[in-house]
């Protein structure tokens, strides 16, 4: 884009294309990964590294582009709130780190469960997948690594899931006959 | 039907996105969100990316260099306050030719003006000694330095520092309060004064404008 666009008109762009196709998604993207008010942080900071890189936006495809800044805004969020709770730790003596909060509206506790076992990053490989709903290609973008790679890792990470899911409802029908001969 | 759509697990995970009972945001929050994300002009974020990935070591570099500047500046410089602003420039024959070290303008603020504001307008501001367009590097012990980006009138140094306003006076007169790392447009008077009632504040487009338009000639 060139640099010479009236500032206008590149605010007004800039406020069109977030409106129609970056604000409802990234919402969405953080409200599953963290609780609401660091969502709303995250959200508005997301939407100021947009703005200040609107250059750089891809215009084809913004949104794995936006994710990946996203993700990237989040991350420092959790780091700094991690030296925060530190810091509130050794002053106040009392050690109390947040959870993140149960994710609301889900009522699947094995695949919670499941998805919980895995490493971080299958299970962000699995998001990507199902919640946004990414091709590879599109996950390669947010995550900065190549298609092929995201291909093979989603395969394992898909595996590695189900796994974990056939686990629990094992354990879960164990336990219900052992219940059952009692 | 996608081939996802088939997919059990797929199906599955999908059926469990936390995020599935999020009500649409509301309108008034979609358009404070932009406008916040907007109101950070592209150059004012380009310099706060350029000094918020510093180094400590950096900062100590330049905190060095500015500490020698005013020590070795000491006898050139009238008194804080004093009638003319005081402009300390490095020596160039007793300092390293290499090292290009920052030279500091000092303001004061206004004792409390007696008096009442008027509307700022670009005539006005035409009068001033010393204009500038400037971002925050630090506040210490109630002196405010800030690092030049442009000078609009007066003023050749790299930095300027300043008394930084007491919130009476911000109430009476407009002073601005300065905010580490804030981008501010400052004008002064011939005394060294800060001219407050809204001729020097936060950056802003309006603020802006007046200034090109008081100095453009």
């Amino acid at each position: 884009m060139g640099t010479d666009e009236h500032p206008n008109i590149r605010r007004a762009r800039f406020e069109e294309l977030a409106r129609a196709e970056l604000i409802e998604p990234l919402r969405r993207f953080l409200t599953r990964r963290t609780d609401p008010a660091t969502a709303d942080d995250v959200l508005s900071e997301t939407l100021l590294v947009c703005w200040r890189r609107f250059d750089e936006l891809p215009d084809d495809a913004p949104l794995p582009w936006a994710y990946g800044v996203a993700r990237n805004c989040l991350a420092n969020a959790r780091r700094s709130r991690h030296r925060q709770e530190r810091l509130a730790a050794r002053v106040a003596a009392v050690a109390a780190p947040q959870e993140d909060p149960d994710p609301a509206g889900s009522r699947d506790v094995v695949l919670h469960e499941a998805l919980g076992r895995l490493r971080e990053d299958e299970a962000e490989l699995l998001r990507l997948w199902a919640w946004e709903q990414l091709t590879p290609a599109e996950i390669a973008t947010v995550l900065d690594v190549t298609p092929n790679a995201v291909s093979i890792r989603l395969l394992r990470a898909r595996e590695k899931l189900k796994a974990e899911i056939g686990k629990f409802e094992a354990g879960a029908g164990h336990e219900q006959s052992e219940g059952g001969t009692r | 039907m996608t081939d996802r759509e088939r997919d059990e697990l797929f199906v599955r995970l999908r059926d469990a996105d936390p995020s599935s009972s999020l009500p649409p945001a509301d309108p008034a929050g979609v358009a404070r969100l932009l406008e916040d994300a907007m109101s950070h002009d592209t150059m004012t974020e380009t310099r706060g990316t350029g000094t918020r990935g510093r180094s400590p070591l950096t900062w100590l570099v330049a905190a060095a260099a500015v500490a020698l500047i005013v020590a070795a500046g000491v006898f050139a410089l009238l008194p804080r306050g004093g009638d003319q602003p005081s402009v300390a420039s490095p020596d160039p024959t007793a300092s390293d030719p290499t090292a290009s070290e920052p030279t500091v303008t000092e303001l004061t603020m206004p004792a409390a003006a007696a008096g009442r504001c008027m509307v700022p307008t670009a005539q006005m501001l035409g009068s001033a000694a010393y204009a500038f367009d400037g971002t925050v590097t630090g506040i210490d012990a109630g002196v405010v330095t800030l690092e030049v980006d442009r000078w609009y009138a007066g003023g050749e140094s790299d930095l300027v520092q300043v008394d930084q306003a007491s919130a009476d006076l911000n109430a009476l007169t407009l002073a601005p309060i300065f905010e580490a790392g804030g981008r501010f447009l400052v004008a002064g008077t011939e005394d060294g004064s800060v001219m407050v009632c809204g001729f020097s504040g936060p950056y802003t487009a309006e603020l802006a404008d007046l200034y090109t338009k008081a100095f453009a000639a």
